[in-house]
């Protein structure tokens, strides 16, 4: 009898299962998991687990995305460093000197440094470095923007290179702290893409070790690593042996997976599991905007309806984005009214703006024409309804981003509008953006300082890089903005730079060209481990001076 | 016992045709295959270029973008770049990945295993469910066994319902963060770590398969060559080991094809929710990227497998029917499991 067997099978099912906890605890009890409460030590393998893509090369120069920062952030070293003030820092680079064209940078470099390849670093390899970003067959997208006012790199001597630039470029130092310029062994890059991409040799605390696709990087400690990071906290090779760089694309699985004990460190949490960690608890969340561009929503001028200023205001007084950035976000996202990132010091936002008048939206509708309104309640003008096509990347915007949309869309369709969000893949949503297929859409920048305002809202981000993507997604073209930010760009004046880059933002802003929404989320949480702290260029996290225990 | 009856030379030549047209599906299989998957990717959206350069939204300068055009022929016009294709294909050379720019063939042998191991394992648990359910509900008797086949009968449809990725997330919640007994992610053979993707594939398939597997025991457990056996005074283990069972499981062997290839795209799921590497993750970040040598040499790869699989699925069908072994046409599933309801049993057809 089925019924007569159950005691006897649950007996069975509970000594199974023993037994298989059993197997387990012996599998992970070798790991040095039983000791989880001790004092933080030295040694042992942290085990970190990304959400973001697996890099299909671990050279940052190759394509240059934010999962190649993340993780080269352990290998490969940059010349400058930044602190949260925005100042720039030495690093591979001691001190520097720039002329008053802004044309000629010299650059006095770190003395006594190998790469862990035994490769010397000094100014041909600096020369190398940007030579290779250069290089077409490179494919580099980001460093090759980064450097591309650069004309030429001389070699001084073993210690001295000069930068020549082809155009002032007062981003240059901020551009050099990013991860996608780090430099590499020249000897390293020699040996061609394919050895290149699957382990490339700089002056990091950890050197790649092995790569096995899909699953994992392990990154062993570099014993001579020369303590050049400005921001260390302690002096000499990282505490850790080894990390285990672990790709798990579910949140879900990612935070069983921190919480079982299996990895130390996520990212990419959903806020959920950032507010319980926030909550209380041995999870430890870290925040760490990433710097460059907001989030926000940047409305399409260059065709109806959005060319006319009256209509993108009334979209964002509609909008009413803070509900549901309060409870989608469960409290871990702070409402942003600034084009910029709030870690970038020059950051300047206007709440006004952006407060929600839904009788001003309907008054500037009807203002601007768009009078009469069509059997589903939309407005129309001119037998034309009110349509804004806001195309949604799944890969970047998470399920609250896409969940605010959704409540935006209801709030817009109050006032008239008929917002069609189409979620897509990366590629079909690039693809309908060159296509010029958008009136709405939501594209953060990730770019140290606030040079990416020139990237953005410059009517020259308006033409088509040579794959068709092009920066200024709200088509900004105003000779004005353009002047603002050309001038930045030459100034050698820290003042002067932040006060028309604040002019630039208060355009973008009156504008209404976007519609700020907050921070680019760059969120990350630990257990049983300290002293991870994320860098202030790309905000991504070093474990140099990280331990195991609590 | 019909079909044995000829003499052996004609057994013979039916199998080969049956062969050949075997062969002859799988070349049609694999080349209508990359021909859709080739141009459903193209019509997504998004350029194969960006692959190469870093990924969608690349900013690489005009000489850059020009190299990897020229490199990877896709400077050329679309018909060209489809025809090259699908010489690869036919020449058993996949190409180069545009992202990893390694052979696709070495990517798909890097991750082919794993899937596998996987699939195979899920296969076999879901046969050990679906039969242990399937002949407990069956012999069940009296109220309470009643209720209880009736509750199994209610479990088999629920579980062959359960999507795999609400499945995985409920037993990564239960066995793994809140009893701590299973790993949520899982690579390579681990066992401990196979565990909960290998139930989370498995359960789905064994209500399925279950289910077919109950109904047709029914039926044959109330044949008259069950009763007459049962007449001769077999126990009941002894009819359903000697007798029933092997008319059971035919149209479950039948439907193993099908259910293998629902593990194979079941795989995407569990192996992105797992954190295990293997094919369904590697389509997956392809398919993204625009890969497009990547996508077409592993589906047409998966595809070619679920032909192997099938023809398999025919010899078992052959072994376990006799009937079916002179038939010269290749038995339809439904048509497979109707006629091996009564086979070796000329008594009840009809």
């Amino acid at each position: 009898m089925p019924h007569a067997l159950r005691p006897t099978r649950a007996r069975t099912g509970a000594a199974l299962a023993a037994v298989a906890a059993l197997a387990l605890a012996a599998c992970t009890g070798s790991g040095g998991d039983a000791d989880d409460a001790a004092t933080p030590r030295d040694g042992g393998t942290l085990v970190y687990a990304t959400g973001d893509a697996e890099p299909t090369c671990l050279d940052p120069h190759v394509g240059g995305n934010y999962p190649q920062a993340l993780i080269s952030t352990q290998y490969l070293e940059p010349l400058v460093g930044r602190d949260a003030d925005g100042t720039i820092l030495p690093w591979l680079a001691t001190a520097w000197s720039v002329s008053d064209d802004l044309l000629t940078w010299d650059f006095t470099l770190a003395d006594d440094v190998t790469f862990t390849d035994g490769t010397p670093f000094d100014a041909a390899a600096v020369k190398a470095n940007i030579e290779h970003l250069q290089d077409p067959d490179t494919g580099s997208s980001t460093g090759y923007l980064a450097v591309q006012k650069v004309e030429s790199v001389e070699v001084v001597d073993a210690t001295h290179a000069r930068f020549h630039l082809t155009e002032p470029d007062s981003a240059l130092l901020e551009s050099l702290s990013q991860q996608w310029t780090a430099m590499e062994s020249p000897a390293g890059i020699e040996r061609g893409m394919d050895d290149n991409c699957a382990a490339p040799v700089g002056t990091g605390p950890f050197v790649v070790d092995e790569w096995v696709p899909q699953q994992q990087v392990t990154l062993v400690r570099n014993d001579d690593y020369v303590p050049l990071d400005p921001q260390a906290e302690h002096d000499g090779p990282a505490h850790l042996d080894e990390i285990v760089w672990r790709f798990i694309p579910d949140a879900a699985t990612r935070y069983a997976a921190l919480r079982s004990g299996e990895v130390q460190v996520v990212d990419n949490p959903q806020p959920d599991a950032i507010a319980q960690a926030d909550a209380g608890g041995d999870i430890t969340h870290v925040d760490a905007p990433r710097p460059g561009s907001s989030n926000r929503i940047e409305l399409n001028s260059a065709q109806p309806p959005f060319d006319d200023v009256r209509v993108r205001e009334a979209f964002v007084r509609a909008a009413d984005p803070d509900p549901g950035i309060e409870t989608l976000f469960a409290g871990t996202a702070t409402r942003s009214y600034s084009p910029l990132s709030s870690v970038e010091p020059t950051a300047y936002g206007d709440e006004d703006l952006f407060t929600t008048d839904v009788d001003r939206a309907e008054q500037l509708l009807d203002e601007a024409g768009w009078t009469t309104t069509d059997d589903e309640g939309y407005r129309t003008k001119d037998g034309q309804r009110l349509t804004v096509r806001f195309p949604v990347s799944t890969n970047q915007s998470v399920a609250a981003e896409q969940s605010l949309f959704e409540q935006i869309q209801a709030n817009a369709k109050a006032v008239g509008f008929e917002v069609v969000l189409t979620p897509s893949d990366l590629s079909a949503w690039y693809a309908a953006l060159g296509a010029n297929a958008y009136e709405a859409v939501s594209a953060p920048y990730t770019k140290v300082g606030p040079d990416v305002l020139r990237i953005l809202y410059h009517s020259d981000g308006t033409i088509p890089a040579p794959s068709g993507y092009f920066a200024n997604h709200a088509q900004v073209k105003d000779p004005a903005l353009d002047d603002l930010l050309d001038r930045a760009s030459a100034t050698a004046d820290d003042a002067e730079r932040a006060d028309l880059y604040e002019q630039a933002q208060q355009i973008v802003l009156e504008g209404y060209y976007i519609l700020p929404l907050y921070d680019q989320q760059n969120h990350f949480l630990t257990r049983g481990v300290t002293g991870m702290r994320t860098l202030d260029t790309v905000s991504t996290p070093t474990f140099l001076d990280a331990r195991l225990g609590s | 016992m019909r079909a044995v009856a000829p003499v052996g030379r004609a057994v013979r030549r039916p199998w080969l045709r049956w062969l050949l047209a075997r062969l002859g599906s799988a070349a049609l299989v694999a080349w209508v295959v990359a021909t859709v998957v080739f141009f459903a990717l193209r019509a997504a959206g998004g350029d194969p270029t960006e692959a190469i350069l870093g990924g969608p939204g690349s900013q690489a300068g005009p000489e850059a973008v020009a190299a990897a055009r020229a490199q990877y022929g896709l400077d050329q016009p679309l018909v060209v770049q489809y025809l090259v294709q699908l010489w690869r294909v036919a020449t058993f050379d996949l190409g180069d990945s545009y992202a990893r720019r390694v052979p696709v063939s070495d990517l798909l042998a890097e991750q082919l295993p794993g899937t596998m191991l996987l699939a195979v394992l899920a296969l076999a648990l879901a046969w050990l469910l679906a039969l242990a359910v399937a002949t407990l509900a069956v012999r069940a008797t009296g109220p309470v066994g009643r209720a209880c086949a009736a509750a199994l009968r209610g479990a088999e449809v629920v579980a062959a319902v359960l999507p795999h990725f609400w499945l995985g997330a409920v037993l990564i919640v239960v066995f793994s963060s809140t009893l701590g007994w299973f790993p949520a992610t899982s690579s390579g053979t681990d066992p401990v770590g196979l565990v909960l993707p290998t139930v989370t594939l498995a359960v789905p398939v064994a209500g399925f398969l279950g289910q077919v597997m109950r109904d047709s025991l029914e039926e044959a457990a109330a044949a008259p060559f069950a009763t007459s056996a049962r007449a001769r005074g077999a126990s009941p283990v002894g009819v359903l080991w000697r007798h029933t069972l092997r008319h059971g499981v035919l149209p479950a062997v039948s439907l193993s094809g099908w259910a293998f290839g629902s593990l194979l795209s079941g795989a995407v799921v569990v192996e992105t929710l797992f954190g295990r590497p293997g094919l369904g993750r590697l389509l997956l970040d392809a398919t993204m990227q625009r890969d497009v040598p990547v996508v077409v040499g592993a589906v047409v790869v998966v595809a070619l497998a679920y032909v192997v699989v099938m023809l398999l699925v025919d010899v078992a069908e052959r072994l376990l029917d006799p009937r079916l072994r002179g038939a010269a046409e290749v038995p339809a599933l439904v048509g497979g499991a109707v006629r091996a309801a009564g086979a070796g049993e000329p008594a009840v057809l009809g």
